[in-house]
């Protein structure tokens, strides 16, 4: 029990036994499927103490990173691929934090999934995720990375098409796939290159320090660097493969938590994290990254403004927030990759608190509703829900950047590290448009959050017929986790960063980051205290978004000034951007489909047609086909003893 | 006990079970043949018979492979050559194993010839290795599923419909096992008729016979030039000192090897008219050679045979065909055009049949997409995944080997297995057609469980078999050295047809177990009892396919490593031709290990590993990874 590494490896196997004994249940079909959830509620939550163990062991060791021996998985040539994992700062802050986050929503999921058919499956499969996500932080081995990669994808993939029946959820699931998929085959050719160019290693330690020692050439890094980055514009859906995000929130809100919120959307940030050493390297690869995040952020801000649908609005703010984590690790070429890669995790470790806390609110919401979501049928909630009216309240500060909330000081040191960046040495005219998008950001998130948060709970009591007679506070399972993860996105900012310096403190000790560190063309910058100005200006847009809001909102409906109508529209229509892909990438490729299969009939006529001729050369010898089996055996034999005569005539000769 | 062990391990028993494996369809089908009914049962109870006696093979197969990866057998020399073992007529006699068999079937002279050197005499020499192994447990394990599947909609003579699936089966093991070319263009041809009589007798639709003729022809005329290419291979390339032609494939491809040092060492002094000319001898025998084994693989534009053959065929027959006879052709290309026409194969082999094949990977990939009847879209995704397979085999290195035979039986398992889960809808319905499907997740929840794995195999998710070998083909195909290359753009495409592979499966699951339920008319008008879930024959149909799909998804080691001496045989004839062709010296292999000597920076041209062939080269090689590590 003292190693991390055993530590982590049951905190691994605590899950996969979950899913295990769901299966079997499920298959058994017993009447323990009713208490389907406690498997995995008791696996997360011993798995959340023992890594908060882990992380105290780790953050108090001498050492900072231990890697497990490796076990071969396949090896050919000079390709060897082992499950091989490795405990460091970075996976112990995001083994504790995704165990803790799916304690509470795992419990929240037994009272929100109650009586539906599909209790028993629901929890394998979320067993399941939170096994391959566990593996996904753990893994050493770029494919093993890519194994439980893909194994959150299907998972995420299930879970979206819980409700199969429903089309909207077929095909969001099928989309959620293949989008994602598509950023993985960029991922793909991108480990591949790395392998080549780092010495055969597919090991992430190994490669590392094996590319830091013979640094390769730097365009071939640059490119394997941005195909790598593929990846995590699918997974973290990023500008431009985000549209499958927002859909996926045709699953169960829970999932949407979890998956579509915390963890598995994060994995993207995570990767281009654990990769700092490699992205430190290649400053075009850190700008373009920043830009694809500015982009990001800025986009699914201004669609978020004039969604009707709950989740929706959360669905965009998490993309747009996943922006601003890009933006961060993008300043890494600029200034010290520590300090980016800091910033990135700690907006990432803040954002999993507040925004599982919006989702569950929302889901509290729904589940009262009567599963509407559409926030132009119900309002004024306050009275009704009272603590899922304080819990959203909290949720939706934080995630607005109110001063002293988490949210505020993940965000400040984001904009610090922009800041920082512009008055570097490389790109500092990019690096200060994207400040001001992000500046913009802030404003926009905070007018959004309101607008759902008083469009929600403000105004006179509106409840729609598919509520019924009980539209009500939901019940104490559903609640507590939503106490507990409202006092997280309130204090868990405060207490571990601003007036101690915990969080970077334990990262800096990172080996993946100190390399990054001495591998960064980065000037070494003092890092300049708390930055005051930045902070005010931040604080005074998020309270401007919120007055704003206020103005609009404060009725609880949406009455739009003829001015802005048209502006609205654009960003409730998602700025067109589903219609475009569907008109230049889906419909065509269907085209070309529909096109290939005809033409393949084309292709089988001429084929016939040259086979007509010998058959036209057959009908002279038709008595021959008389369908004896001996008889086309003798004629083969006959036939191939002539050949060889034939030839042993020639070499007789 | 002892004398148990010595039985088990000696040289005869190996060489009987190995004998049996081939003859034992053909004695089953006859057999079978004899009965009406009741033959299903026996049918199957014969197919584990088979099953049991590969399981001793591959036992005492991958023993003997372990042993002989130590390196104790090889030989130093330049020319390497493949030493099946376990050689029914072994010359050597009971005691040890000499590599040839005495079994002469046709002697092309009368010329005595001394001990130890082969004439012209075609043989019966079947012998197994690392390369044939795993396909011959793969024809074994897939005739199971396939009679299982066939079980009820087979009404019509089942006694003859087994007859023939056995003598499939035989036909497609013996051509695995042999290691005479004639033997092995014999038993390719014999594959043709049991899947002719298959497709034209017992097929589904009304274009059966249409189907089966269109079959027929196609792969006969394709194979009739093979033939063509490889008699020319054998004449024109003789025993060096007794100038006898051979039919033996080790020394076949010894002769070719050396012929070819030959006029290298005279291209390299200055005089190249001589390796010109065998280059292009070698040309025109690749095109004849790689005719037939385009059209049985198939490749784009030889495929148009596929599609209606798989449609046509009863279910359990496609299972076959998709499974093995696919597999004849890339294991055709394997075994003979790498070995026989090694300096075409890297001068043709990617810029030509690659771009074929990665034209036909995107290809039939749309084609799949379009097709509205599963079973023809599994039919297309096959074009697609084998255009992979191929490119990979042409990458002629040790990944994209290694990974092409270990992709042979993944997609031999997983696309078999996805043929064998539409005989599920088959018996219960009476269409493949995916509009008629809808929401059979609710419908039949235990299959649909068993249909997620089996699909998510064959598009290659981790954890699963495909995910392995596409990794390493992969991995070949970015390693490639092809002289004036485009293989990034290979890679590209390959590493793409993942993700389109995805594409058209995830589109079908979606129609059929996602979205409302619909369902088409029962297969039996009459019944009133609405169709049931998996039958136990059913789980255990595709229970153990997906079993199995796991185990080589996490564990695929095993097969890897008892592959890895005939890959290198085979790297090394390739890393000569690429020498050649690019008219370098051939590499000298180093001792050092392979790793720590490579060139960091970009693909270095001539990789150190790939040149062993010596006893010290082989040891490291066993380490494989271990040291890159540094």
């Amino acid at each position: 029990m003292s190693d991390p590494i055993d530590l982590a490896l049951i905190i691994l196997a605590l899950p996969l036994l979950a899913c295990l004994n769901a299966a079997v249940t499920a298959v058994l079909k017993s009447s323990l499927s009713k208490v389907a959830h406690v498997p995995l509620v008791l696996s997360c939550a011993i798995g959340a103490v023992l890594g908060i163990l882990l992380l105290l062991k780790v953050a108090d060791g001498e050492t900072h990173r231990w890697i497990s021996n490796p076990i071969t998985w396949f090896a050919a040539g000079n390709l060897k691929v082992s499950f091989t994992i490795a405990v460091d700062p970075l996976s112990a802050i995001m083994l504790a934090m995704v165990t803790f986050i799916s304690t509470w929503i795992a419990i929240f999921s037994s009272g929100y999934m109650h009586g539906e058919r599909g209790y028993g499956r629901f929890f394998a499969i979320m067993s399941l995720f939170v096994f391959s996500m566990l593996g996904l932080v753990l893994a050493n081995n770029f494919l093993l990375l890519v194994a439980f990669w893909e194994g959150v994808g299907v998972c995420s993939y299930l879970l979206v098409g819980y409700y199969y029946e429903k089309p909207s959820a077929a095909a969001a699931a099928r989309k959620a796939f293949l989008v994602t998929r598509l950023g993985d085959v960029g991922f793909l050719l991108g480990i591949f290159l790395l392998w080549k160019m780092g010495g055969w290693n597919t090991d992430l330690s190994a490669l590392f320090d094996y590319i830091a020692k013979t640094p390769p050439d730097q365009g071939e890094l640059t490119l394997a660097c941005l195909l790598l980055f593929c990846g995590a514009v699918g997974k973290s859906a990023q500008f431009p493969l985000y549209v499958w995000l927002p859909d996926a929130m045709e699953g169960p809100t829970p999932v949407s938590a979890l998956i579509h919120a915390a963890t598995m959307v994060t994995a993207g940030v995570y990767l281009l994290a654990r990769c700092a050493p490699l992205f430190a390297m290649c400053p075009a690869a850190q700008i373009t990254v920043a830009t694809i995040g500015g982009v990001t952020a800025i986009l699914a801000a201004f669609i978020a403004l004039a969604q009707n649908d709950l989740k929706r609005v959360l669905a965009y703010s998490t993309v747009s927030q996943l922006g601003y984590m890009f933006l961060a690790l993008g300043t890494g070429g600029a200034i010290s990759p520590v300090f980016a890669v800091t910033a990135a995790m700690f907006h990432l470790f803040t954002h999993a608190f507040f925004k599982a806390l919006l989702f569950l609110s929302a889901g509290s919401v729904m589940h009262s509703m009567g599963g509407v979501i559409d926030m132009r049928k119900f309002g004024g909630l306050r009275k009704l829900m009272p603590v899922t009216h304080l819990a959203f309240l909290c949720g939706a500060a934080a995630l607005a950047g109110l001063p002293l909330l988490s949210g505020f000081w993940s965000k400040d040191m984001i904009l610090e590290s922009l800041e920082m960046a512009a008055e570097g040495e490389r790109y500092t005219g990019g690096y200060y448009v994207l400040l001001l998008v992000s500046l913009i950001t802030v404003f926009m998130t905070a007018f959004y959050t309101f607008r759902a948060y008083f469009l929600t709970f403000w105004g006179p009591e509106r409840i729609p017929e598919e509520a019924g007679h009980h539209a009500h506070e939901s019940p104490s399972r559903m609640t507590i986790p939503l106490m507990i993860l409202a006092v997280g996105a309130v204090g868990v900012g405060i207490a571990v960063e601003p007036f101690n310096h915990k969080f970077s403190h334990f990262l800096d000790h990172a080996p993946t980051l100190q390399l990054a560190f001495a591998t960064s063309h980065a000037p070494v910058l003092e890092h300049h205290g708390f930055n005051w100005l930045l902070a005010s200006i931040g604080t005074a847009l998020a309270l401007g978004g919120l007055g704003l809001a206020f103005i609009m909102y404060r009725k609880g409906t949406e009455t739009l000034p003829a001015a802005i109508e048209p502006v609205f529209a654009l960003s409730r229509n998602k700025l067109y951007v589903d219609e475009i892909y569907g008109a230049v990438f889906v419909k065509p490729a269907g085209v070309l489909a529909f096109l290939s299969g005809a033409f393949d009939g084309f292709l089988d006529a001429m084929a016939r047609l040259i086979s007509s001729l010998p058959r036209f050369v057959g009908w002279w010898v038709r008595p021959i086909q008389n369908g004896l089996v001996q008889f086309y055996a003798l004629s083969m034999a006959l036939g191939l003893t002539v050949l060889l005569t034939f030839v042993a005539f020639k070499i007789a000769r | 006990m002892e004398k148990i062990s010595e039985i088990v391990a000696s040289p005869v028993t190996n060489r009987t079970l190995l004998l049996l494996l081939v003859l034992v369809p053909f004695l089953s089908a006859f057999f079978v043949s004899l009965f009406g009914r009741s033959s299903r049962r026996i049918a199957l109870t014969l197919a584990f018979v088979h099953l049991g006696l590969t399981f001793f093979v591959v036992v005492l197969g991958t023993m003997h492979l372990n042993v002989r990866a130590e390196g104790t057998s090889s030989r130093t020399t330049d020319i390497v050559r493949f030493h099946p073992t376990f050689i029914p007529g072994d010359t050597a006699g009971k005691s040890g194993e000499d590599g040839r068999t005495g079994w002469t079937l046709m002697r092309l002279t009368d010329a005595p010839t001394s001990a130890n050197r082969s004439g012209p005499y075609v043989q019966f020499f079947i012998g197994m290795d690392g390369l044939n192994l795993w396909l011959v447990a793969l024809s074994s394990i897939m005739l199971i599923p396939a009679i299982l599947v066939s079980w009820e909609s087979v009404k019509t003579r089942p006694g003859a419909f087994y007859a023939w699936m056995f003598f499939l089966q035989g036909a497609a093991i013996g051509a695995f096992l042999s290691f005479d070319v004639i033997l092995f263009y014999v038993f390719f041809e014999l594959t043709l008729i049991p899947a002719f009589f298959l497709i034209g007798r017992w097929g589904e639709g009304s274009a059966r016979r249409d189907a089966a003729r269109k079959f027929f022809l196609y792969t006969l005329a394709g194979s009739l030039l093979t033939l063509i290419g490889v008699l020319g291979v054998v004449v024109t390339n003789p025993d060096p000192t007794t100038g006898q032609i051979t039919f033996s494939l080790p020394d076949l491809m010894a002769n070719v090897q050396h012929w070819l040092k030959v006029a290298h060492d005279e291209a390299l002094a200055g005089k190249p008219e001589k390796l010109a000319s065998l280059h292009t001898t070698q040309m025109w025998l690749f095109i004849a050679m790689m005719a037939g084994f385009m059209v049985k693989v198939p490749i784009w534009p030889f495929h148009t045979w596929q599609p209606a053959a798989y449609g046509e065929a009863p279910i359990g027959v496609t299972i076959l065909l998709a499974a093995l006879l696919a597999k004849l052709g890339t294991f055709g290309i394997l075994r003979f055009v790498l070995t026989l026409l090694p300096d075409a194969a890297i001068m043709y082999g990617l810029p030509v049949v690659g771009s074929f094949a990665a034209f036909g990977i995107v290809y039939a990939a749309l084609c799949a997409y379009a097709q509205r009847d599963m079973k023809l879209m599994i039919a297309y995704s096959s074009v697609s995944h084998l255009g992979f397979l191929v490119l990979a085999i042409f990458a002629f290195n040790a990944e994209g080997l290694s990974g092409s035979v270990l992709h042979m039986v993944n997609h031999g398992l997983s696309t078999g297995a996805v043929f064998a889960l539409l005989a599920f809808l088959l018996d219960r319905y009476r269409t493949t057609q995916m509009s008629q499907y809808g929401g059979m997740m609710g419908r039949f929840p235990n299959f649909a469980v068993l249909a997620f794995i089996l699909c998510l195999a064959s598009i290659g998710l981790p954890g699963l078999n495909n995910f392995v070998s596409e990794m390493l083909m992969l991995a070949g195909l970015f390693h490639a050295d092809v002289p004036h290359g485009h293989h990034y753009t290979l890679a590209f495409i390959a590493a793409f047809s993942i993700f389109l592979s995805s594409w058209y499966i995830m589109t079908m699951l979606q129609k059929v177990f996602f979205s409302p339920l619909k369902e088409p008319l029962p297969a039996d008008p009459e019944t009133t009892v609405p169709a049931s879930d998996v039958s136990r024959r059913e789980v255990f149909a595709f229970g153990s396919l997906a079993g199995l799909c796991l185990l080589l998804g996490l564990y695929p080691q095993p097969i890897l490593d008892s592959l890895k001496t005939d890959v290198k045989a085979l790297t090394q004839i390739g890393n000569g031709a690429r020498a050649r062709v690019k008219g370098e010296p051939v590499p000298v292999e180093s001792a050092t290990p392979p790793v720590s000597t490579a060139n960091p920076t970009p693909p270095p041209k001539i990789v150190p590993k790939k040149g062993g062939g010596g006893k010290k080269d082989r040891k490291d090689a066993k380490g494989g990874g271990g040291e890159e590590e540094e």
